[in-house]
């Protein structure tokens, strides 16, 4: 199943929105990319989270990954 | 003097966190005796495709006391260190406002709300900054920093907006302890449930993994909830806290 959905900039979002921690961490545990944001910046408490993620930016509902 | 530091916009996607640049900079003033500083808050700014923020378009305050004459070199070396270490491609801009000097706080306060709502331009920042008599100022790249720093300030000055930096060390996840030690054995100045009750010094909360505070009537709260079923309070997550 495909978790992104691309934006009207060609950017990845992620269709989960803010509170998909599952997913979240499913994705981030099968990504190469993951590295963990400022501490000050975790969200999810599995440390390994799309939403604790350096290269995740945030929208208003979700986030984009910048890596995608 | 009290003094309000603003710093924003010193990372990159790869590179660098403002906290981290702020606690930095407290640790030169501090080095130079310049004085004291106090609690670095993060404040949420908006989040819009437009904005050029890194991942989160958050900026960091934090207080200081310090002698009326070192406040020309703090403002030129906050500068010099924002330009030194700031991350490559970042666009770092700085904030200081003298609490004693300031006429208009409500003005800066609105400008602070402002920016959590709207899309707010460099122009307008530096217009406010020069109306008010504030120190605003931009350390590289596009200088787009300066929006997020005097928001910062004006966040800050809400005296209810923002989460502390880093966690509270007390004690082991799980441990079960009363408000009163809490609050004798770190900097907590109220413990407080998610919907606003303010609990009595002999109650007891349940720790979690990770302590954070946040900025609420000008102190700094330890936010506690109970889960649907439960009678104990426990230290909020993240997931909680990500509104303030
Ligand atoms: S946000 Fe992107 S880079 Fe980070 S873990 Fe998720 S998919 Fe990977």
């Amino acid at each position: 199943m495909d978790f992104w959905i691309k934006n009207e900039r060609g950017q990845a979002q992620f269709k989960g929105g803010r509170h998909d921690w599952p997913q979240a961490s499913a994705i981030a545990a099968g990504c190469l990319h993951f590295s963990l944001d400022d501490e000050d910046e975790l969200v999810a408490e599995e440390e390994r989270s799309c939403y604790n993620c350096r290269y995740r930016r945030w929208t208003e509902h979700s986030f984009i990954c910048m890596k995608r | 003097m009290k003094i309000y530091v603003g710093i924003d916009d010193t990372d990159s996607i790869e590179q660098g966190a403002t906290g981290q640049s702020a606690n930095q900079l407290i640790k030169l003033i501090e080095n130079q005796r310049w004085g004291s500083c106090q609690g670095l808050t993060r404040h949420q700014l908006l989040l819009h495709p437009d904005i050029a923020y890194t991942s989160h378009n958050s900026s960091m305050c934090f207080t200081a006391d310090i002698e009326a004459i070192y406040l020309n070199s703090l403002i030129e070396e906050a500068g010099k260190f924002l330009e030194r270490d700031s991350a490559p491609g970042s666009d770092p801009g700085l904030c200081v406002v003298a609490a004693e000097q300031l006429q208009g706080a409500e003005e800066l306060i609105a400008y602070g709300y402002e920016t959590k709502k709207r899309i707010v331009t460099k122009e307008e920042a530096y217009t406010l900054a020069r109306k008010l008599g504030v120190h605003l100022s931009e350390h590289g790249g596009t200088g787009l920093g300066v929006i997020g720093a005097l928001a910062g300030v004006g966040l800050r000055m809400t005296n209810n907006d923002g989460r502390f930096q880093g966690r509270l060390k007390i004690k082991k996840p799980g441990a079960t302890i009363s408000v009163a030690e809490i609050k004798s054995s770190s900097p907590v100045d109220r413990v407080q449930s998610v919907d606003g009750y303010v609990l009595q010094e002999n109650e007891e909360v349940r720790l979690g993994e990770k302590l954070k505070t946040v900025l609420l009537d000008g102190m700094r709260n330890l936010l506690v909830y109970r889960r649907e079923s439960g009678r104990e309070w426990e230290t909020c997550t993240n997931a909680h806290l990500e509104n303030y």
